[in-house]
């Protein structure tokens, strides 16, 4: 229990006054957050928030204006994406990098294709692969009949699924979520929830980007509300309800609005 | 008492009946298994063209040695280039400079060696390192620019071709370079392209009646010509790249979602590159084995062979967009065509025919392609 | 949808194949084969194509004219390769290169299936092939014709137009011409291409650099046409002492006519078309066959013998 406890009070990636301006454009002033292993880290907003921004600039594809980033307390500056994963921290974008037409397997495995010598050459080592892939997707509670299937006759969920999946199991430490349950139904969407729980308990670190506040709420310890390119703060679960940080992340003009909603959203 | 006969009766049919849409039903799945296979297309098209062919030109000496080998020739020499299209067609990219890079590879053989005295072997190894070169400058500008390939190939389709007439005027002011035979002598260069292979087996097969024997003796079909098994071995190298190694996967990401393959760490530059360096080198094959064999460069040799190539690639499966397909697809394909173009001369009809039958067949494939394409991603 | 697929095929083959069928049933007869080097697009071929159906008419036997639709060479030994394996009575070909077609027309030979070159290629070359005889014009002896021809009317500066550029036939001509002419072939052979607005248009470009040309030459109809047109256009026919064309059709004797068009070379040839074969079936049939060349050209049509060919021209002319 000790040593849980410690472990989720080390802080695997921590942003600290991150400004990021595109010519004049202000997208970010001076935002801090910090995401801890075991912990889901929510960050909401409303369209135009500044998340996109954010998450592009912690996994690498754009570099702050101002302000520094520390992975496991060491500042870093990732000159791209490829050298964010290196450092551990895997992006899960919304088009999820899978090609539909690939087969599971390939595309579990793209770019790090376990290979296996026979004289001088390499080959895929396809069992292996697949094996591996079916039984990543099992740990999740997906059964893959075919790991050869197509990426594209899987369900949105289950796509993100693999996504996800692939992320952990190439040692992603810091694990960011774009959007990942905007386009799921309700059964689909349980199903990526149920697996961000699965991957918190491994001890990953996990930053959770959404517009949906319940969503959010059913799996962040914490939660950071982006508004116009601002934190207004970070709350942790026991010290907020969900009205309490939907009200936040709509801001009050729209507040009155909200109650008359709230149901429906 | 007739009653319960025929309810009997009836519940034993229904009974039959769900046994029939049951199995219907698993046969369906099986089907769709099979579907998903890319080449499976071709493979069905290329039974039933030689079905069609085994009715209409049975008794023309299109199934006699000689007859095998005439379409099985023309068919290997597409496969050379079909190969290698569909490579890069799997990996998002066209080249149409396919049918010009035949034409200016064997000027690149044939003026040394007929006009600077350079042995076959420099010479050859000379056409071999230039359309590399021209190779890897078209996947350069390629991923450079960000331009479409079929734009930047077109460019090279008109260069190459035009460097090739000009050349050719310019040192023989003829448009074909004659003299290469002589000129190469006993090389072992033009037996390794345009020689004949397992010669004493088709002896015997002359021997013992397999094959027509010629008035002086030797058998009507001397052997293996070298263009099927360089095709053979290409398509054999070219498949196992892209089904079991590394590259491979990495040509089905470049093609399938460059941005997601980039964003995964693969790097799809330098696989599109030495893709168009590959059809390069796949069409200095095909025009070296064309230059022995007939002993002269010509300016129009290869023309039209990249849509040639493109039609096998596609009737064998590959998808116009990249990501998806097969070389064993596209070696059916250039079977297909082959046997379609030759084919038809066997049934003695009109030879203006063959486009009608040839684009139908494309059409065809497409049609068939686009429907798996859709089973497999779901989408409707 | 899948099955509906396969049935459309099946019955796609299955209605083609009565057609194919009778084709195929109609090979027991005796058939010749003849073979050319010209691209689809090339219209001349249709008198030849014309001259063989009438030889297949008079003489009762079948005869299948082939040709690789781009004019790639390697393409037509290939043809030729195809056309030995169906073992037929003959082989007529042209010979449009010899290096390329040596392999194939001997081994048809070789085969015991007579054969007769027609068109292109020289008697020397068909000799050396082993065919029984070559039934053509020799292309370099009329353009030199033609050059002397241009020579005469006072021509200094020509301009060859070559819709066919990678036909080495074509580049004899000119050749012929220079040499008849007696200058020296440079830059006066122009690379037209096919198509009837490029011809046009690249014609006009070369004419307007080069302002001091007063001499045409166009090696078929696909270069002459659009030539003609031109001149019409610009209405400076006048400024050319010699415009000769290499064979016929409608347009060209009315250019003729109307004094556009100096002279026509004529190599007649519907003679190339129905010689060979009425040769190969008496030969097949009997063993006889003429004991020398048979030149089918150069005629020249001019003015003075225009009338009978105008009514034939595209035809059998």
């Amino acid at each position: 229990m000790a040593a849980v406890e410690q472990a989720a009070t080390r802080p695997l990636i921590e942003v600290k006054d991150v400004t990021k301006m595109f010519g004049p454009v202000v997208a970010l002033t001076g935002v801090s957050m910090t995401v801890n292993a075991s912990e889901v880290h929510c960050l909401l907003g409303d369209n135009g928030a500044g998340k996109s921004t954010l998450i592009k600039t912690l996994s690498g594809v754009y570099q702050p204006t101002e302000g520094q980033l520390f992975i496991d307390g060491e500042a870093v500056d990732f000159a791209s994406p490829r050298h964010a994963l290196d450092r551990g921290v895997a992006t899960v974008f919304q088009d999820l990098a899978m090609i539909p037409l690939l087969s599971i397997t390939r595309n579990f495995f793209m770019g790090r294709e376990p290979a296996k010598r026979k004289g001088p050459f390499a080959f895929i080592d396809m069992k292996h692969a697949d094996a591996i892939t079916r039984e990543e997707m099992k740990k999740i509670g997906i059964d893959i009949r075919d790991p050869q299937q197509a990426v594209g006759t899987l369900s949105g969920g289950e796509r993100q699924c693999v996504a996800i999946a692939r992320a952990v199991y190439f040692g992603a430490k810091v694990l960011i979520l774009d959007e990942p349950t905007s386009a799921l139904g309700v059964a689909q969407t349980s199903m990526v929830l149920k697996y961000v729980r699965q991957v918190r308990a491994r001890g990953l670190g996990v930053i959770f980007i959404t517009h949906n506040v319940r969503h959010a709420y059913a799996v962040g310890d914490r939660f950071t509300i982006l508004n116009r390119g601002r934190t207004l703060g970070t709350f942790a679960k026991h010290e907020t309800s969900l009205d309490n940080l939907q009200t936040m992340m709509a801001g009050d003009k729209e507040l009155q609005d909200l109650t008359e909603l709230e149901g429906t959203i | 008492m007739t009653d319960g006969v025929t309810s009997d009766k009836v519940a034993q049919s229904e009974r039959i009946l769900k046994q029939v849409h049951d199995e219907r039903l698993r046969r369906q799945s099986r089907w769709r298994k099979l579907l998903q296979h890319p080449e499976f297309g071709a493979l069905a098209g290329a039974a039933l063209v030689f079905l069609f062919f085994g009715f209409t030109a049975g008794s023309s000496g299109m199934f006699a040695a000689d007859g095998i080998l005439n379409w099985s020739t023309v068919s290997a020499q597409l496969m050379i280039i079909a190969s290698a299209a569909a490579l890069l067609m799997i990996g998002g990219e066209f080249d149409l400079s396919v049918g010009s890079m035949i034409g200016f590879a064997g000027m690149m053989i044939a003026i040394p060696m007929v006009y600077f005295g350079w042995s076959p072997v420099a010479s050859t190894a000379f056409a071999f390192a230039g359309a590399l070169a021209i190779g890897f400058l078209n996947g350069w500008i390629v991923v450079k620019t960000r331009l479409p390939s079929f734009i930047v190939t077109l460019a090279s389709l008109y260069i190459l071709r035009g460097l090739t007439i000009a050349l050719s005027i310019l040192f023989s002011n003829r448009t074909i370079v004659s003299g290469v035979k002589e000129a190469a002598g006993d090389s072992i260069i033009p037996a390794l392209f345009s020689g004949v292979a397992f010669r004493p087996l088709f002896v015997w097969f002359a021997k013992i009646g397999v094959v027509d024997q010629l008035a002086d003796g030797n058998p009507a079909v001397q052997g293996v010509p070298a263009v099927i098994l360089w095709a053979l071995g290409l398509a054999f190298v070219s498949h196992v790249i892209l089904t079991r190694t590394r590259v491979g996967n990495w040509i089905f990401a470049s093609g399938g979602d460059a941005n997601a393959a980039r964003n995964v760490g693969v790097p799809v530059n330098r696989v599109k590159i030495a893709l168009f360096m590959f059809t390069a080198f796949c069409a200095t094959v095909y025009a070296t084995e064309q230059v022995f064999e007939f002993g002269s460069a010509a300016s129009d040799r290869g023309l039209l062979k990249e849509f040639e190539a493109i039609i096998a690639a596609v009737i064998g499966g590959c998808l116009l967009t990249g990501g998806y397909g097969s070389v064993v697809g596209a070696c059916f394909g250039a079977l297909i065509f082959g046997v379609v173009q030759m084919g038809i001369l066997f049934t003695g009809v009109p030879n203006d025919w063959f486009r009608v039958f040839l684009g139908a067949m494309l059409l065809v494939a497409v049609l068939f392609n686009n429907m798996i394409r859709r089973r497999v991603t779901g989408e409707r | 949808m899948k099955s509906g697929l396969v049935r459309k095929l099946l019955l796609g083959a299955a209605l083609a194949l009565p057609m194919l069928g009778g084709a195929a049933a109609a090979q027991a007869e005796e058939t010749y084969i003849f073979v050319s080097h010209a691209p689809d697009s090339d219209s001349w071929w249709n008198v030849i194509k014309n001259a063989l159906k009438d030889a297949a008419k008079d003489f009762g036997v079948k005869v299948e004219y082939r040709n690789p639709s781009t004019g790639d060479l390697a393409d037509m030994a290939r043809i030729i390769q195809q056309a030995t394996a169906q073992k037929p009575a003959g082989i007529i070909s042209t010979i449009a290169d010899y290096s390329v077609l040596e392999g194939p027309i001997k081994d048809a030979i070789a085969k015991g299936i007579p054969v007769i070159t027609v068109n292109s290629g020289t008697a020397e070359e068909s000799k050396k092939l082993g065919a029984l005889m070559h039934i053509g014009q020799p292309e370099y002896d009329a353009g030199k014709g033609a050059g002397e021809r241009a020579k005469a009317a006072g021509v200094t500066k020509f301009l060859c137009i070559n819709h066919y550029i990678t036909n080495n036939a074509s580049v004899e001509r000119c050749q012929g011409y220079a040499d008849g002419l007696g200058v020296k072939l440079g830059d006066q052979m122009l690379d037209s291409g096919m198509d009837p607005t490029d011809v046009y248009n690249r014609v006009k470009a070369y004419l307007t650099a080069h302002p001091d040309t007063d001499g045409i030459l166009a090696l078929g109809p696909n270069a002459a046409d659009p030539t003609i047109k031109l001149l019409r256009d610009t209405n400076s026919a006048g400024k050319y002492k010699s415009f000769i064309t290499f064979d016929l059709d409608g347009d060209i004797s009315k250019a003729i006519k109307d004094g556009i068009v100096e002279s026509a070379i004529d190599q007649q040839p519907y003679l190339q078309g129905y010689l060979p074969v009425a040769f190969l079936v008496k030969y097949v049939k009997y063993g006889i066959i003429p004991a020398s060349n048979v030149n089918t050209g150069p005629g020249f049509v001019t003015k003075s013998n225009i009338a009978l060919v105008e009514k034939y021209a595209g035809e059998y002319r």
